[in-house]
């Protein structure tokens, strides 16, 4: 059964490094010494670039958040919203003669001669390209719908 | 007491550091300079058991109350100004080690302070009548900080603040903005090292 570790000696040789000290006259003389080097960082002049990296890059001080952080922070929120809520807007609208305008400017029909023909919602986004932003005629051959660039003069 | 009198520092016992605070911000800079005559030996200590180094502490040490000096305007009072200037400390030391290693690599042990301070304060007449246990002394001193250096900042922070500074683990903790667990379980890995680093010294 190993014992518990027992670090007295150690916390006890540690207390040696109490008396590494610089002495009190070092104390007695730090705020004079502090002054002088306040006052000799007020006339040090920082290049124009130094303030603007710690604005940017410090992300935490005393409390505070800076710019980085702020400005992660709300473009992290941003993309999230953007990536809930997803394309603004519906993607399709019901035209007459049961034809679907998609958001992305095509129209869908059917070429069912059944007028109760229903196009079927992922036929609508097929049609559309799905997720390829270009648009171009799609024909979707045996489901029924067929999809026209309404951007072409008909 | 009248809310009047408790508005003006109280100077029979002493202004508490937050009194100092805004007395500061309202312009009086010799309030500041008494902080400063709290605090220097404190966060002296904290900075040079993490550096070893004289020089570079007495340049953080500059640093860190003229960081706080200016950051005066942000400290709201949530934390205590103990904890709030002993956070400005760790973290401004923290960026300088890290600067440090990546411009030196590897700490080497010519860094550690060779001279310019008394290697141990001792009272004189140990070092005049026997020399022989002065440098037995120096010895041990070069071989705790070359032990302490060989802990991560993060370890070397806690064994300053807990066995040299006496701080509580809740204050540790508050300071290094971590759970008392964590600081728990840092102070018992880095105690195993130094036990193991300084093995001989250690045996009776």
């Amino acid at each position: 059964m190993s014992q518990p570790e027992d670090f007295t000696s150690l916390q006890k040789l540690l207390q040696l490094k109490k008396l590494e000290t610089p002495g009190q006259q070092y104390f007695d003389r730090f705020v004079d010494a502090f002054h002088q080097y306040q006052r000799q960082e007020i006339l040090r002049e920082q290049p124009w670039y130094a303030k603007l990296v710690e604005v940017l890059f410090e992300p935490w001080v005393a409390g505070i958040p800076r710019l980085a952080t702020v400005g992660a922070a709300a473009a992290c929120l941003m993309a999230g919203i953007a990536l809930m809520f997803g394309p603004i807007g519906a993607t399709s609208v019901q035209l007459a003669d049961g034809k679907v305008s998609h958001a992305r400017g095509v129209i869908v029909a059917s070429n069912q001669k059944d007028d109760s023909a229903q196009i079927q919602p992922e036929l609508i986004d097929t049609a559309a390209g799905g997720e390829v932003t270009e648009i171009r005629p799609l024909y979707v051959n045996g489901h029924g719908a067929v999809a026209y660039d309404s951007q072409l003069a008909f | 007491m009248s809310a009047d009198a408790t508005k003006e520092l109280d100077l029979e016992n002493g202004p508490t550091d937050e009194e100092l605070v805004a007395d500061t911000l309202k312009g009086n800079l010799a309030s500041y300079d008494e902080l400063i005559r709290r605090f220097q030996a404190r966060l002296y200590g904290v900075i040079y058991h993490l550096t070893s180094n004289h020089d570079d502490t007495n340049d953080m040490l500059m640093e860190v109350f003229d960081k706080a000096y200016r950051s005066l305007p942000t400290f709201r009072g949530q934390s205590s100004f103990y904890t709030w200037i002993y956070r400005i400390a760790i973290n401004r030391t923290f960026n300088f080690l890290d600067k440090r290693k990546r411009r030196q690599g590897a700490m080497s042990l010519n860094e550690i302070d060779e001279d310019g301070l008394p290697k141990f304060d001792l009272p004189d007449p140990i070092q005049r009548n026997n020399p022989s246990k002065s440098s037995m002394l120096n010895e041990l001193q070069n071989k705790l900080n070359e032990s302490m250096l060989q802990l991560s900042k993060e370890h070397r922070t806690v064994v300053t603040l807990f066995d040299i500074q006496g701080l509580a683990h809740a204050e540790i903790a508050k300071i290094m903005g971590c759970t008392e667990g964590t600081v728990r379980s840092r102070l018992h890995y880095a105690h195993k090292q130094l036990q193991k680093s300084l093995g001989i010294y250690l045996r009776r």
